[in-house]
């Protein structure tokens, strides 16, 4: 009797994961935030969930636009694995020349130009990949080191220091009890949600669902790949202005640590490497359970390597499981 | 009302070494349905590909509506008004299928959205074009993937519908339909007729050509060579374009020896997997039999399934012992070849030389323990003089040499091994006629060498010329074993189209 339930509960998650493809992201959402507040002491004291809530978001914000970003490369069927080092570019740009709060144009200017290098850096991503056919993987990783050397070039030693005014802006503003971090999370997720229900959503699934079909029914293939990796340029930009708010100075390696997670939170979130399934909210609430997990982690006080262990994990077992079904198909 | 639309001239198109097309060339009228008819690899679906801009022309002239055109992109030529049903489904798996139909002419509100609502309800419209023909109700919301073949075949059709458009061509478009499909499919033409749309139909059924088609153009080896009209020709005339004056095989049933009493090869009983559902037969030593049917009804997966190459349930015995092949080596240790029908994917390394895929499948014979190339050579050279294969030297790649002759080195990489037991899937696709007949002949020998043959082929004219006995296969069963009078083209064809349907059709077809 309790075994057919148990079933029961199993069939109804996969029909509703089918159903919203969002499904079990939420639920893993759900779970590993409520591991988190209850691990944490005095959560219900006046002001902490809101607290709390600040200090997770303006921290993961960067590698969450970035997840977004990969959401659309994957769904389109690419990748970008030279996300990370365009938020070091930018973030190096920013912590040089973003110096003083007086200069309002000059600020919004280099603001400017580190928004114009994403998506030149994404469109360069997308014409070697697209139009020369390359395979995205090393294409992506190739010009990653493109970006981190230009990054270094710029920036050899840690420094720079983006004015208080500007950091304090980006870490306290609250608009009724939620931080600006998850404000923008969520306009750019409704932008993304009109674009969604425009035929340019319709396109992205056709092309990473079958490229090929997509091309013959006379879906404009390549534009729209290309604007997958321009977004995840312009996205990653944002990750940098974002993360050079939060820690107020520049360091060229500062993305490095973004790539992964951006991947294995878009997986975790229902997308597929295969391209063409999985929706950015869902790759969102990856990236959120990701951080979670690694709050968690550091809450229990295990070693930081755990965090890398659990993002690479991740990546094998998706990478895996097409090939573990067929061969358990095969054995059988 | 009738005036032409499209004109193609002298279209030429090359894959490669491989000619798909030299002389493309065809009228289409308004209010017209043009058959374009040709056996396999004769260049239809290849110039069907170039009008809708699919693929790129290298020579040659279209004309549309009086205007010379050259589609780069199919979008372009949609935008025109050409839209093409596509063998190879143009259908994204992932989509449903109101989101298949409409990809790319969504139907959009004031501000740009997708109206999901007014697209289910046209879907819902359109498909009511084939009520009553699906398994169950097929409804807009329903993933594509999930759809059996039929019904894909109907999403593509609708999907060109519903565009509009003032050309539609139709490639193959049903061969995966009933005949209750096809009957709503053709009043669904003779509708588009009526609204003066041009129209063009290729398919391999004879019937439905006279029934539907108003003209046919004959495509033979990429070459147009006549065009007839329907009410005043008949099937032997257009058959007779179809095989040209070229006798391709000396009628040679009659030279192959009598297997009657040899012993028995191979006996499958009741072997199942993903595609086959219960296939069970017996061969004779040195017997050639052909396997035929429509594409697709589960003939590559039986011969996988022989090779080790798919998992199965049901017993096989080779040569009067019992095996169960879990991999290609173990069929390989038993004499067993198997020659693929995707010589590029699964039969060739392109950029290595001639010689070493000769010796792929059995350098282990000249490893003692260095490879002893002096005999690899010989041996390869003598292998190559009985395919009588045109090349430059052993030494040179594969990817030089033309479709005949790479599909020759296939062939000879496995009879290097002196199989026992040939399986061949569909191995003169895109092979030019004088190739083919060498390859006939080489089937011919080695079977009265003694060697037993099981040979896929989507080309029934083949299988009739080749084969003494044929088994034809239809939803992964065999589902007629045809030898001596029995084998005839109609029963052929029936059996392919299943018995039962083909009766009716074939009635209808003497009615009309």
């Amino acid at each position: 009797m309790p075994e057919k339930k148990k079933i029961n509960i199993i069939s109804w998650l996969k029909a509703f994961n089918k159903k919203y493809t969002i499904g079990i992201p939420l639920i893993l959402l759900i779970l590993s935030s409520f591991i988190f507040f209850s691990l944490q002491t005095n959560v219900f004291e006046p002001g902490n969930i809101s607290r709390l809530t600040n200090s997770n978001f303006r921290t993961w914000l960067p590698v969450l636009l970035l997840t977004m970003g990969q959401g659309l490369v994957l769904i389109g069927g690419g990748i970008d694995l030279s996300n990370g080092s365009i938020v070091s570019v930018g973030n190096v740009l920013l912590a040089l020349y973003v110096t003083s709060a007086d200069e309002p144009w000059l600020n919004l200017a280099i603001v400017a130009l580190v928004i114009g290098f994403g998506l030149a850096a994404g469109f360069l991503n997308g014409f070697l990949a697209v139009y020369l056919g390359l395979q995205p993987v090393i294409v992506t990783f190739a010009t990653s080191f493109i970006y981190a050397g230009l990054a270094l070039l710029l920036l050899p030693s840690p420094g720079g220091a983006i004015p208080r005014d500007y950091t304090n802006f980006y870490r306290n503003t609250q608009y009724l009890a939620i931080p600006i971090s998850l404000i923008i999370l969520m306009v750019l997720l409704l932008i993304w949600g009109i674009f969604r229900h425009r035929k340019y959503g319709r396109f992205l699934y056709a092309v990473g669902g079958n490229p090929k079909a997509a091309y013959t029914t006379g879906v404009p293939v390549n534009w729209v790949k290309i604007s997958t990796y321009v977004l995840s340029g312009f996205l990653a930009s944002l990750g940098a202005i974002s993360y050079s708010l939060l820690t107020g100075s520049g360091l060229s390696g500062s993305g490095a640590d973004m790539m992964l997670p951006s991947i294995t939170g878009a997986i975790i979130g229902g997308i597929s490497f295969s391209g063409g399934s999985g929706s950015i909210i869902g790759a969102v609430f990856g990236g959120i359970i990701l951080g979670n997990i690694r709050r968690i982690i550091s809450i229990v006080r295990i070693d930081s390597w755990a965090v890398t262990l659990v993002n690479a994990l991740v990546i094998v077992i998706a990478l895996a499981a097409p090939g573990i079904v067929n061969l358990l198909r095969r054995k059988k | 009302m009738e005036k032409i639309c499209l004109v193609t001239t002298e279209i030429q198109k090359r894959f490669g070494g491989v000619r798909a097309l030299v002389n493309g060339t065809i009228q289409v009228r308004t209010g017209e349905v043009l058959a374009l008819v040709g056996s396999n690899g004769s260049g239809k679906s290849t110039l069907a590909k170039v009008i809708t801009g699919v693929l790129a022309h290298d020579d040659g002239q279209i004309i549309y509506r009086d205007e010379p055109v050259s589609y780069s992109n199919p979008m372009a030529a949609q935008k025109a008004g050409i839209m093409a049903v596509y063998q190879d489904l143009s259908l994204v798996p992932s989509l449903t299928v109101a989101e298949n139909i409409w990809l790319a002419n969504e139907p959009l509100n004031n501000l740009g959205f997708i109206n999901s609502r007014l697209m289910n309800s046209r879907t819902k419209e359109l498909l009511k074009i084939f009520k009553n023909t699906f398994q169950s109700t097929l409804h807009p919301q329903a993933y594509v993937s999930t759809l059996p073949p039929d019904e894909k075949q109907i999403v593509e059709i609708l999907k060109a519908v519903s565009r509009d458009p003032e050309v539609i061509i139709f490639d193959e478009a049903t061969a995966s339909l009933d005949s209750n499909q096809v009957n709503c499919l053709f009043d669904l033409i003779n509708q588009l007729k009526q609204e003066n749309k041009a129209l063009v139909f290729i398919s391999h059924r004879m019937n439905e050509i006279f029934k539907i088609a108003d003209r046919a153009v004959v495509l033979r080896n990429g070459f147009t060579v006549g065009d007839a009209i329907i009410s005043e020709t008949n099937e032997d005339a257009i058959v007779k374009m179809m095989i040209g004056t070229e006798q391709i095989f000396e009628n040679g049933t009659t030279s192959f020896v009598d297997t009657g009493d040899a012993e028995t090869a191979l006996v499958l009983e009741n072997v199942e997997n993903s595609r086959l559902s219960g296939v069970s037969l017996s061969v004779k030593q040195g017997e050639l039999v052909g396997i035929g049917g429509l594409r697709g009804q589960g003939q590559s997966t039986l011969l996988h399934t022989l090779f080790g190459n798919q998992p199965y349930d049901g017993e096989i015995s080779l040569f009067g012992k019992s095996i169960q092949f879990k991999h290609p080596k173990d069929a390989m240790r038993n004499d067993v070849a198997f020659i693929p029908g995707d010589r590029a994917t699964e039969g060739l390394l392109l950029i290595r030389s001639i010689l070493e895929n000769y010796h792929l499948p059995s350098w282990r014979k000249y490893a003692k323990p260095l490879l002893n190339l002096k005999q690899a050579k010989k041996d390869a050279n003598d292998v190559s003089q009985q395919l009588n294969l045109v090349m430059e030297s052993l030494d040179s790649p594969v990817s030089n040499l033309s479709g005949g002759n790479a599909q020759k080195v296939v062939i000879g990489k496995w009879l290097m091994r002196n199989p026992r037991l040939l399986l061949l899937d569909d191995p003169t696709k895109g092979v030019d006629v004088g190739t083919k007949a060498e390859f006939y002949h080489l089937l011919r020998e080695l079977t009265n060498a003694g060697t037993t043959i099981l040979f896929f082929s989507s080309d029934d004219q083949e299988l009739l010329d080749l084969c003494p006995r044929v088994l034809v296969m239809q939803d992964g069963k065999i589902k007629a074993d045809l030898s001596g009078d029995q084998l005839t083209e109609s029963n052929l064809i029936s059996a392919s189209m299943g018995a039962h349907e083909s009766v009716k059709t074939q009635e209808e077809y003497e009615h009309a």
